[in-house]
């Protein structure tokens, strides 16, 4: 039972055909809107890209509209992100330099891309100092698209209405994760992580303390320089002496382990769930952030099918007794999709527990769906683009 | 009464969530973007090699001088001065420049380094010390962040350490 996947608890008919794709017509609409560009300007192999991706996001809503279900489709885009977003990336790495490591010539010129996990270690040295300890270019320019100011404003729009489901909408590394954990078929060390869920639950908040003050000490990107386990798939520091080899190694091992090992064998996202600070900096805006999942008291029965299914050790006993989520709920919705008494619902925060839940749920969607398809869309779309290219018979 | 306006107050946020989040794409994400990049945020000197402190013309080329770059305290890199020459592709293919690198009037580093045929190849390069103040590096290229002879795009970076109980006086 434990090992059950959560899509497989409610019925398929939840809505009617003509109603989920009345529901459904918005994201599409959405998504053509979003891909427009991408259809005036660019080659053949983009616009396969896009009008591929227009019907993944559109068909997945419809999914979620006509089961009911959010997690299984949600996750069929995630893990699809996960493991297309390096495709891409590493293919324009190879083709622009050569190689995936990042020479330091790249650095001093500016020539990085930013990624958001950064965000929480160059806080403090922004502040106090007006530094950023990254070695990217803070302005756009045509050599520098991905600059650290069009970064950071696309994370925080998007945090602003996803707060912490930016670790289940948005983020292209907890897709791979996502997916070792999809592919494993029993959950072991269930007990263990049951039994030591809140001392686990404190580390990526640990690391976040560490990485944020270290930083802020050395003035570097210390988790990007020693911690970051997706520097084993996108970009690292070229090994050029002792340091820079040790942390190669450390990535390649924190990769294996975390990313590829844990999540094999527990079907959690042990990187998202147990070390990643910036997931638990993410956390931070789920305070602020109007959704969340809740529990009907009445109708629990305690079975903790949710708190098995949960992907991040989100819900704990005493949690779910409280009729709430912890802190680190992402709301991907496998606590509700798996819950055989209806008892996990959507709830919108303001309004009484359990009293139109698929309405709360229908006005999550449609904002975390459009930044999905805006953001994690156009990576795809980018990813797909690239190995069109590479087919063999074009 | 008091749940009525909450719920009102609640669908209204719901509402507004959903008009930042079409909005996003259009509007707030430069808007966002605009607020950083006007924040008055600079790179670290260790990445950008800090603020220029002149440009001497040469015969087809300039070199760009920049201050010394003085670690924070726990910083992990040595102090260093940064020389840019530019543009790369209107450099002799040997390059050997003596240059004044504090503004006293005479030259205090030797920058030697053959500019290979292709842009890509690696560059190696000298460095030598006319005075105690620097350290002269041998055969160097992209070493550390604070002894480089490193090509970037149409840019020769060189970057030459300090003696460090010297460049504190």
């Amino acid at each position: 039972m434990a090992s059950r996947s959560p899509a497989l608890a409610r019925p398929p008919a939840f809505r009617g055909v003509g109603r989920s794709i009345l529901l459904t017509l918005p994201i599409a609409l959405w998504s053509l809107l979003m891909f427009m560009p991408s259809f005036q300007r660019a080659g053949r192999d983009q616009h396969i890209g896009a009008l591929l991706v227009i019907l993944l996001m559109t068909t997945l809503f419809f999914l979620m509209m006509r089961t009911g279900e959010t997690y299984r489709w949600r996750r069929i885009f995630f893990v699809a992100l996960g493991f297309l977003f390096p495709v891409g990336f590493i293919a324009a790495l190879i083709a622009e330099r050569g190689t995936m490591s990042i020479p330091i010539s790249r650095m001093v010129s500016g020539d990085t891309p930013f990624c958001f996990m950064v965000t929480p270690s160059i806080i403090l040295p922004a502040a106090f100092a007006r530094t950023i300890i990254f070695p990217g270019s803070i302005l756009p320019s045509a050599e520098h698209p991905h600059s650290i100011a069009m970064m950071i404003g696309v994370w925080f729009a998007m945090t602003l209405v996803l707060g912490k489901a930016w670790c289940s909408y948005a983020c292209f590394f907890g897709g791979i994760e996502e997916g070792f954990a999809a592919f494993a078929k029993r959950r072991r060390l269930h007990r263990f992580v049951t039994k030591y869920g809140s001392i686990l639950r404190l580390i990526p908040w640990a690391i976040l303390v560490f990485v944020v003050l270290a930083s802020a000490a050395l003035f570097e990107p210390v988790y990007c320089m020693w911690l970051c386990p997706f520097k084993t798939v996108t970009e690292f520091p070229a090994v050029r002496n002792l340091e820079t080899a040790i942390q190669f190694g450390v990535f390649v091992a924190l990769f294996v382990g975390l990313v590829v090992v844990l999540p094999l064998l527990t079907k959690k996202r042990t990187q998202c769930g147990f070390f990643c600070p910036f997931g638990a900096f993410q956390s931070i805006f789920n305070k602020i952030n109007l959704f969340e999942i809740r529990f009907n008291r009445e109708k629990c029965v305690d079975c903790t099918l949710c708190q098995t299914s949960c992907p991040t050790a989100a819900l704990s006993k005493e949690s779910i007794r409280d009729g709430k989520t912890l802190l680190n709920c992402m709301k991907c919705g496998a606590c509700v999709d798996v819950c055989k008494k209806d008892a996990a619902v959507w709830h919108l925060k303001g309004t009484a527990v359990a009293v139109k839940p698929e309405r709360a749920r229908l006005l999550f969607l449609y904002g975390a769906w459009a930044l999905a398809t805006m953001f994690g869309g156009s990576i795809l779309a980018n990813s797909v683009a690239t190995m069109v290219h590479w087919l063999p018979w074009k | 009464m008091r749940s009525r306006i909450l719920s009102i107050l609640a669908y209204t946020g719901a509402g507004l969530t959903l008009l930042v989040a079409v909005c996003v794409p259009f509007v707030l994400i430069q808007g966002f973007s605009n607020f950083v990049a006007h924040a008055g945020l600079h790179i670290d000197a260790t990445y950008s090699g800090g603020t220029i402190a002149r440009t001497v013309e040469r015969d087809g080329y300039r070199i760009v001088v920049y201050q010394p770059v003085q670690p924070r305290l726990l910083e992990r890199v040595e102090p260093f001065v940064q020389i840019v020459f530019e543009p790369a592709d209107s450099l002799p293919s040997r390059v050997s420049d003596e240059i004044d690198l504090d503004g006293d009037g005479r030259p205090d580093v030797r920058v030697s380094f053959t500019m290979p045929a292709d842009p890509n190849a690696p560059l190696r390069g000298d460095v030598t010390a006319l005075n105690a103040t620097y350290i002269s590096l041998t055969n160097v290229g992209g070493e550390s962040f604070s002894r480089m002879v490193v090509r970037t795009g149409n840019k020769i970076v060189v970057r030459v350490p300090l003696n460090k109980e010297l460049a504190r006086r």
